[in-house]
């Protein structure tokens, strides 16, 4: 058995709510609270969840840009979780993440040629003169010209910006790469050139994806497991094309009929959830999707569902965190 | 070295407000000149030629009369060239002294007839201001006292921005406890009443110190008490700075905190900051002006609007070109300045377009 590029083992990030004069911890945002989940090398972890579901706050926990509650963050079999910034800094290398936003990642301030070469500069990597090769040979492999180097991020299209990011994001050769969103902000259009790319990435430098999104459709593509995440945990993981064949728990049933289908023919029965997701300050007891689940009953809303096995599609187990086999 | 593009079309908006740019212009000429005035306007010779040789005394030692073959009390003083030239011009030899376009510095006073007072302007004699109650070249001393007001302004600007940037900044860049002590200090800090503060600072130190001593302690005390109102703009700009995700993906790579905050943060806040540069310059400007008239400014004798204004309006119905010069170049000044800042302001202000001219 190989150790797996990262596996996340209960974790939680948790964030004190402070209010009053002085600023005293009234609550906790349970963010993530909870997760295991386990990515093996060159493959790819989808996270999908609505907005507010912790997935971001996931993903920044494992880049280490917040640290965790609880929990452990084990890359390549080595606990990140608690590292501090000095210890960190070697394994930036490894272990890198692209926005959602590039007009937000990308500062303004610096050519193009200086973003994507300051990863280099950070960790000390080469010559100027084989740093600019470098940079030139980066922007050509994310399908931009050299000369892109010389001109301004805000020059740039959306989709030209996000292929910048990625092109920093890879510069240092890293294994795993977070992806936050990264299409979310791109014209539909866009998307599936830039989905295209990470999958081309994947396959040319072996890179392994937490893929972080709320939209099922654009997860399908590229992932090779799937975690739906609902109010900071793990509600369903599986097989990518198990868990959309045959999804088992409610919510995962919700979000896959709410991918539009381009058969006008098709008659969708379409499972539209009521209300908003509860707040991660005070969830619902027992199950947190009690709440909107069409399925509740009295033992939801006291005891909570483990996560536990229903099946397997292949080499992957397929997990539910329901109390019924629905 | 490409220059970023949103710069460039920031300085060529500037350019594009005409009031703003041409005020800019002036003003940089007016400080080239005031720069070198001691070719200008000073009571020392140019060039002096005696027995054949040229000697440029403008910048070097203060000479004695004895050099140039003056006999008597006037060898054993300080040169004074106007008298040198007439002295060379009755000799009708090859010996000659150059004077400056004005030939009045600012410390000398002119006794006409004997008597030191304040004169009306005089074509004849170069005073194409008058002169002050004690005989000293107006013009000569609103150029000199240009010149030190902002050198005096600039370098509070500088040292003001210094401290209110940095502090500012690691006030938003840490946040937490370090961020509301500094805000409670600051709070207190700006409360201590300024003027009063000069007034008994300027009462206990020795009369011994030198003019450049006071100086410096004038300064020091004024930007003691003035960077605190930058701190609030600089903090709630690094707040949001911070905040982006651009600052988060320079951590992502490794970058240091430094490196954080001097390549990716403080560059993006500049736009915020340099808009108030011009401001703090009239400010300063003003303050130097209205501590001089009330004489705890620069001390004498050296040439002040504010020590100018004092005594025009002490002389207002005897003597009133005093005060209307000292007047009319200030407000001259300021205009200039507040001109450029409004320019400065609307060049960085993000919108295409606004309801402000």
């Amino acid at each position: 058995m190989t150790v797996p590029l990262l596996e996340l083992r209960d974790l939680a990030t948790h964030f004190p709510v402070r209010g009053g004069v002085l600023l005293r911890a009234r609550g906790t945002n349970r963010a993530v609270d909870g997760v295991s989940l386990t990515l093996d090398r060159g493959k790819t972890l989808g996270l999908v969840g609505e907005s507010g579901c912790g997935k971001s706050t996931l993903g920044k926990t494992v880049v280490r840009l917040l640290a965790p509650t609880s929990g452990q963050i084990l890359f390549e079999g080595q606990d990140i979780s608690k590292l501090s910034r000095r210890r960190l800094k070697p394994l930036r290398r490894e272990l890198q993440m692209v926005f959602q936003d590039p007009a937000e990642s990308l500062n303004s301030r610096h050519t193009v040629g200086n973003l994507i070469e300051e990863p280099l500069i950070i960790h000390r990597v080469g010559t100027a003169a084989e740093r600019l090769a470098r940079v030139h040979e980066l922007l050509e492999l994310v399908g931009l010209p050299a000369s892109a180097a010389e001109r301004f991020p805000f020059e740039f299209s959306g989709g030209q910006r996000q292929r910048i990011s990625i092109a920093r994001a890879i510069a240092l050769g890293p294994r795993l790469l977070v992806c936050d969103e990264p299409v979310s902000a791109l014209d539909v259009s866009i998307q599936s050139q830039i989905l295209n790319l990470l999958l081309h990435l994947q396959q040319e430098l072996g890179l392994g994806y937490l893929f972080i999104a709320h939209d099922l459709a654009v997860v399908r593509h590229v992932s090779d497991t799937i975690a739906v995440m609902y109010l900071g945990r793990i509600m369903e993981y599986a097989d990518a094309d198990g868990l959309l064949a045959r999804p088992r728990h409610p919510y995962t049933r919700a979000l896959i009929s709410a991918i539009p289908s381009p058969d006008p023919n098709r008659r969708s029965r379409r499972t539209v959830l009521e209300g908003d997701v509860p707040s991660p300050i005070d969830p619902p007891s027992g199950c947190p999707f009690h709440t909107r689940c069409p399925h509740a009953e009295a033992r939801c809303r006291s005891e909570r569902p483990a996560l536990r096995q229903v099946a397997r599609d292949g080499a992957t187990d397929h997990l539910v965190a329901c109390h019924f086999d629905l | 070295m490409r220059l970023n593009p949103l710069t460039v079309r920031k300085l060529r908006r500037f350019r594009e407000i005409r009031r703003g740019y041409y005020s800019f212009i002036i003003l940089v000429v007016l400080l080239a000149i005031s720069a070198v005035s001691e070719l200008i306007i000073n009571d020392r010779a140019l060039a002096v030629r005696y027995q054949g040789e040229w000697s440029f005394p403008t910048y070097g030692p203060v000479e004695l009369g004895s050099v140039y073959g003056l006999e008597g009390s006037a060898g054993r003083t300080p040169v004074d060239y106007r008298e040198l030239q007439a002295h060379f011009e009755a000799q009708g030899g090859d010996d000659r002294v150059i004077m400056p376009l004005i030939p009045w510095g600012p410390y000398y006073n002119d006794a006409i007839g004997g008597i030191l007072r304040a004169e009306p302007p005089d074509f004849q004699r170069g005073h194409y201001l008058g002169t002050d109650t004690t005989g000293r070249d107006i013009l000569a001393r609103l150029v000199y006292g240009f010149r030190t007001a902002m050198l005096f302004a600039l370098a509070f600007t500088a040292l003001t921005y210094l401290i209110g940037v940095a502090i500012g900044c690691a006030m938003g860049y840490f946040g937490g406890l370090f961020d509301l002590l500094f805000q409670r200090i600051i709070e207190i800090w700006s409360n201590v009443p300024f003027l009063y503060m000069v007034i008994i600072i300027f009462s206990v130190i020795p009369a011994t110190f030198s003019v450049g001593a006071r100086v410096t302690i004038l300064l020091l005390i004024m930007v003691l008490f003035s960077w605190t109102g930058l701190t609030y703009y600089m903090r709630t700009a690094t707040y949001k700075e911070k905040a982006r995700d651009y600052a988060a993906a320079a951590q992502v790579l490794g970058a240091s905190t430094p490196r954080i905050i001097f390549r990716h943060i403080l560059p993006n806040t500049v736009a915020t900051m340099v808009t108030f540069v011009p401001f703090t310059v009239v400010g300063a400007i003003t303050a130097i002006t209205a501590l001089d008239f009330l004489g705890f400014g620069l001390p004498p004798p050296t040439p002040s609007i504010g020590e100018m204004l004092k005594q025009g309006t002490a002389n207002l119905t005897t003597a009133p070109w005093i005060v209307s010069s000292a007047f009319a170049a200030l407000v001259i000044i300021l205009l200039l300045v507040t001109f450029i800042g409004e320019a400065v302001r609307e060049a960085f202000d993000p919108r295409q377009f606004t309801l402000y001219k």
